[in-house]
């Protein structure tokens, strides 16, 4: 989950990293009391990155000025994206810009500090340019002198760097995020540094454990309908494929494989989903019943689903409750018609001795062939490819 | 890695992760499970083993405690295993998933000072079939026999052994490590103890796409393993994650290449590592049989 900028600004201003006075503009009236001097950066607060190129930062000298620019701004849509606030922020006059992150990087299993004497970095250069530091042991501040030192900086301006990185670094551990960037980290003519953009990435696993980050991602999962039913879909399978079989499983590895094996076999697998995990929006914690149930609904709700393969293998918590969802599922379409009401097709692959009680359940389900049920993984996407090519409707003649 | 049925075990901590038929299969299986520990049920008999509220009561009452199973709530995993090495447990398997990575980067900087080999988070354990069962694998899918499984996936684990079993092949130790992005142990780890294992003939690796271990490991095979290995890539399909370019980003950086973290990176290095690799789960069994016929020819 990321932050809009607003926000970073909130965190960097409480713990200590340099930011300019701003203020945030939820309405272009809001500019007629402005406490900030002019001239004023307007920004749009949007997720995109580009805002600059997409025409959503201006500079503005007057408050008419101002709001002539916020209504613009406020109409302006980048990469679809229409801003619900703006920031409205002191001019800076800044003689040399920085980047500078720390990410926590899964393949050596450490956080690592990064930094180059240039902001906007062309990624394609990066590997030359950019400057890092391995957080191998517990953290001090010597690793982020270290990085300064190695970005080439000296004096009273490697200081001041390393005691930004130092304060990012407590921002990662205390918010348990996965990106906490600066860019562009400005340095004006008196040597003093400010923080002019930041991107923050919280992991999504650590939010339930900070109920202020808890209440912001239920806000924003409220006020983006799609974020919430696709955010997590979309990290999954890249976009939407528009695939034909929707897939859900008892863990990641296995909704890959299932994944490979419905695309090898020609059929047009779409939205992966592991119900081993809750979702981001997911607070207080869901069990396996919950997940299959939200899964179930998303996937139905999505027109172009004409079959549901749902791959259970091993053991999964509550495998009776479970069983019972899918059951209730299908009782609660049984009498719908199919082709009115868009219901797919459920093809579920149980094995495992655990499961067999939902196996004994399934027996007892009335269904009109809307459930089919396969013990063999080769076989139940075999089932669910054929099930989700195109049906030719023969014209019944009427007397 | 001590597999043997005399090592003690306990459990730490009863959430959804463990269900009592998971203790009933690790009893049946023979795994000597001494105690559970949850705070605030000391005393107590839960799932028929004595309750106690810390590890080193435990300790204390029975001697020295081989391997603890966590199953704690994830944010509550980084304090159980600290109590763990505490109280000298070296060998620590991690059921639970969802724990926050951060924990698990303070968890590994503890263990590798004290030598404390983790498995997982987020891993159904290890099985050594007809002997012991360490965690949540479904024993049923298991038989005993020459095959060694290492995964990182948990389904995929058992989805390999059932494909085995069905085939007529049977498994001499099966470890999924956690599919979670940082992990304890390493494939190139159980890579070694496989192929020092005098059960094993031959090694499945299940791999999936995200991190390098894949690459590590099929570099590991051309340099130090003995033994076939058949491996078996989940997500060749699957467009990659978003998440992923974050990484790719990072791995630009850090010197790393470009396709980092993707199926395709790995099936290349296996590729090179001459490792053959089973287009899907139920093809595994016929490479096997391959590999160990030319064992038996060779």
């Amino acid at each position: 989950m990321d932050l809009l900028e607003y926000q970073v600004k909130e965190w960097f201003g409480n713990i200590g990293i340099p930011v300019l006075p701003s203020q945030r503009i939820d309405h272009p009236t809001d500019l007629k009391r402005l406490k900030i001097r002019y001239p004023v950066v307007l920004k749009s607060q949007v997720y995109a990155g580009e805002r600059i190129h997409a025409g959503g930062v201006r500079i503005v000298e007057t408050t008419i000025d101002a709001i002539a620019a916020a209504q613009t701004i406020f109409n302006l849509p980048i990469w679809g994206e229409l801003p619900e606030v703006l920031l409205a922020e002191t001019k800076y006059d800044s003689k040399q810009e920085f980047y500078l992150a720390v990410v926590l990087d899964t393949a050596v299993c450490r956080p690592v500090l990064l930094g180059c004497k240039e902001a906007n970095i062309d990624w394609e250069s990066a590997g030359e340019k950019l400057q890092y530091v391995v957080v191998e042991q517990e953290f001090s501040p010597f690793y982020a002198r270290r990085l300064a030192l190695k970005m080439g900086l000296q004096g009273a301006l490697m200081q001041s760097v390393s005691n930004v990185v130092e304060k990012m670094y407590e921002l990662f551990i205390q918010k348990d995020l996965d990106l906490v960037e600066i860019n562009p980290l400005a340095v004006n003519a008196a040597n003093e540094v400010m923080a002019l953009n930041g991107k923050v990435s919280i992991n999504e696993r650590a939010i339930g454990r900070h109920p202020e980050l808890a209440e912001l991602a239920a806000k924003i999962s409220q006020r983006h309908s799609s974020y919430k039913n696709n955010s997590k879909l979309k990290d999954l399978n890249g976009g939407d494929t528009q695939g034909k079989i929707g897939i859900l499983g008892n863990g990641a590895g296995s909704i890959m494989a299932t994944f490979d094996l419905v695309a090898s076999l020609g059929g047009k697998p779409s939205h992966p989903l592991n119900l081993r995990h809750g979702l981001l929006t997911d607070t207080p914690p869901t069990s396996f019943g919950d997940r299959l149930n939200k899964g179930l609904n998303l996937l139905t709700a999505d027109k172009s689903i004409q079959v549901i393969l749902i791959n259970l293998l091993g053991s999964i918590p509550q495998a009776e409750a479970a069983a019972q969802v899918i059951a209730k599922f299908i009782q609660d379409h049984h009498s719908h018609n199919r082709r009115e009401s868009h219901i797919p097709y459920l093809v579920v692959r149980l094995a495992g001795s655990e499961l067999n009680v939902a196996q004994d359940l399934f027996a007892s389900v009335e269904h009109q062939g809307e459930l089919v049920l396969v013990e063999d993984l080769d076989e139940a996407v075999a089932q669910a490819v054929r099930l989700a090519k195109p049906v030719t409707f023969q014209r019944v003649k009427v007397k | 890695m001590n597999l043997t049925s005399d090592s003690k075990v306990i459990i730490q901590g009863f959430s959804e992760f463990i269900s009592e038929t998971n203790i009933v299969q690790m009893q049946a299986y023979g795994t000597n499970l001494v105690a559970g520990v949850n705070p605030g049920f000391g005393g107590q008999k839960q799932y028929n083993l004595p309750v106690f509220d810390l590890v080193e009561e435990v300790v204390a009452q029975f001697g020295t405690i081989d391997t603890t199973i966590i199953c704690v709530h994830p944010y509550q995993v980084l304090d159980a295993a600290l109590e763990a090495i505490a109280s000298n447990i070296r060998q620590i398997i991690i059921i639970s998933a969802g724990m926050p990575p951060l924990d698990m980067v303070q968890l590994l900087r503890k263990a590798e000072a004290c030598e404390t080999l983790i498995v997982g988070p987020n891993s159904p354990g290890i099985i050594v079939p007809g002997k012991i069962l360490l965690g949540t694998q479904p024993s049923e899918f298991y038989t005993p026999g020459p095959v060694g499984i290492v995964s990182r996936s948990s389904t995929l684990t058992y989805e390999v052994a059932r494909e085995l079993t069905k085939a007529g092949l049977g498994q001499s130790i099966s470890v999924s490590i956690g599919s979670d992005a940082i992990v304890g142990s390493s494939f190139l780890q159980w890579l070694q103890i496989l192929d020092e294992d005098e059960n094993t003939e031959a090694i499945v690796l299940v791999g999936q796409p995200g991190g390098g271990s894949e690459e590590a490991a099929a570099r590991y095979i051309t340099e130090a393993i003995d033994k076939p290995v058949i491996a078996y890539i989940a997500g060749r399909q699957v467009p990659p994650v978003k998440n992923w370019q974050q990484t790719g980003t990072l791995a630009a950086v850090i010197g790393r290449d470009p396709n980092f973290g993707t199926a395709q990176s790995k099936l290349t290095a296996l590729k090179e590592a001459e490792v053959p690799v089973a287009d899907r789960p139920s093809l595994i069994p016929e490479l096997v049989r391959n590999e160990l016929k030319v064992l038996a020819v060779g």
